[in-house]
């Protein structure tokens, strides 16, 4: 056996980016169900938000948040199409095949690109604007950021989702036999995910 | 009365300086049972003899007639043209040498992966021509059999789009190929010897999960499972000492019968 140097920097990124993914993935289903409440009744999310103030997880949580986006950027980016040449390799690859897999990775890299940029705005806007309240929330709405969430929302749950599927496809958990149950229930909790996401922008909209 | 089939050919000889690269079209009418292996010979018979392409077998055993067929990689003797719409477009596979036209050189690229990951039973027991052959249990012997059965045809290695970007990836097919070896108890190599020839980015962390080696095998070869299990074990060895045992444990088992 030919002895090689042991690469073990680099095989612990690979686990890094899925647990920073796995762990982000968490928060965003978390964050998105708490900001979902505002449906049932916005007193119910102004006390969540005054419950994550009050204990600090906002102030210390916000910019923890930020740092994994960017620890998770920088580590997946190692396999982003960054080369000269190698997007349009790429895409000529991904439409002359027409794999829906293929594509997916494709949605993944134009998603962490928006996710990357607008977390850092989202994340600022609301943090230089405390107490987190449904009312000023409806005001930012009401002032632009409508648009910035019809972009941002199904970002974040197409990036979550997918990412979630990919992380389960590339270490061997979803196999070949489950992977349309797999594919079926994903698409059905992005689903759900949206419609909560619409159903929130909308009681908050209203609000104003 | 079949079809008038339409075929465009991606023509080209690297080898010929008159040559250039441009779409040749031919028709044909579709006879029933056709497959593009038939296609193909009847327009070399009929209308072109210098169209080159490979073939061997015809039955999908000897995997020479790889080619890209409508944009997708797959065998020429395992397709109907009734599976086909009228008009269809034949490429050779992209990432091997070009010999010509549909023709490309699969070989010295297996070879080439082939010993980047080693892929001999590695043991120091001398050879014995007068001992009987070691027993294997028929379970075991049908694993490694199953791990065995790609006929490196070059279809998931042409569909893959990290090989297409990044020349020294080594592919789904030379990890099912190094597994094969890792549960084979006549290899003496160590997990850790295996995890140092597919534990980078030319190994098991360059794949992308696009699936599409999956999708295309024409054997029908669970590659992507094989390269996840094998990535999970290599990840999960790298981070042996920060992530508590337990959970590395409960995490690594694969039921797969590999080597713990």
């Amino acid at each position: 056996m030919t002895p090689r140097s042991p690469e073990l920097i680099r095989q612990r990124l690979d686990f890094w980016q899925a647990l920073s993914g796995a762990c982000l993935a968490l928060f965003v289903c978390i964050h998105l169900l708490l900001e979902g409440s505002v449906v049932l009744s916005p007193s119910l999310t102004d006390g969540i938000g005054w419950l994550l103030e009050a204990t600090y997880a906002a102030q210390l949580g916000a910019p923890c948040i930020l740092l994994l986006i960017i620890f998770h950027f920088w580590i997946a980016a190692r396999k982003m199409p960054f080369r000269a040449g190698e997007l349009e390799i790429f895409v000529d690859h991904a439409r002359a095949l027409k794999d829906p897999d293929t594509w997916l990775w494709l949605v993944q890299v134009a998603t962490a690109i928006i996710i990357l940029a607008g977390a850092f705005f989202h994340v600022y806007t609301v943090m230089t604007d405390l107490p987190i309240e449904v009312a000023k929330s409806s005001q930012r709405l009401h002032q632009g950021w409508l648009f910035f969430h019809i972009f941002f929302l199904p970002s974040v749950i197409a990036h979550t989702g997918i990412g979630i599927y990919r992380i389960a496809v590339k270490y061997g958990f979803c196999v070949k036999a489950r992977r349309d149950v797999w594919r079926r229930r994903l698409w059905i909790g992005m689903g759900c995910y949206l419609l909560l996401g619409v159903l929130a922008l909308s009681r908050v909209w209203c609000q104003g | 009365m079949g079809r008038t089939l339409t075929f465009e050919i991606f023509r080209y000889t690297p080898l010929d300086p008159s040559s250039t690269p441009h779409m040749q079209t031919f028709t044909l009418e579709e006879h029933p049972s056709m497959t593009l292996f038939i296609a193909l010979n009847m327009i070399r018979e009929t209308q072109d003899a210098s169209l080159q392409f490979d073939f061997c077998c015809r039955a999908g055993i000897c995997g020479s007639c790889g080619m890209v067929i409508n944009g997708r990689p797959g065998l020429a003797c395992h397709t109907q043209t009734a599976d086909l719409p009228d008009h269809i477009t034949l490429h050779p596979l992209p990432v091997f040498k070009l010999l010509g036209d549909l023709s490309v050189d699969t070989g010295t690229w297996f070879r080439n992966v082939g010993k980047k990951i080693e892929s001999w039973i590695h043991t120091n027991q001398a050879f014995d021509p007068n001992a009987q052959e070691e027993r294997m249990d028929n379970e075991l012997a049908t694993k490694i059999f199953e791990l065995d059965r790609c006929i490196e045809c070059g279809c998931c290695v042409a569909a893959c789009g990290t090989a297409r970007m990044r020349e020294d990836f080594l592919g789904a097919t030379a990890i099912n190929r190094l597994a094969r070896f890792y549960i084979d108890p006549r290899d003496k190599r160590t997990p850790a010897d295996f995890y140092d020839v597919i534990g980078d980015d030319r190994g098991v962390f360059g794949c992308m999960g696009l699936l599409a080696c999956d999708s295309v095998c024409p054997k029908k070869l669970p590659l992507h499972d094989q390269l996840g299990i094998m990535r999970r074990m290599v990840s999960l060895e790298s981070v042996r000492g920060i992530v508590p045992e337990f959970i590395r444990k409960k995490l690594q088992g694969c039921g797969c019968g590999h080597k713990a």
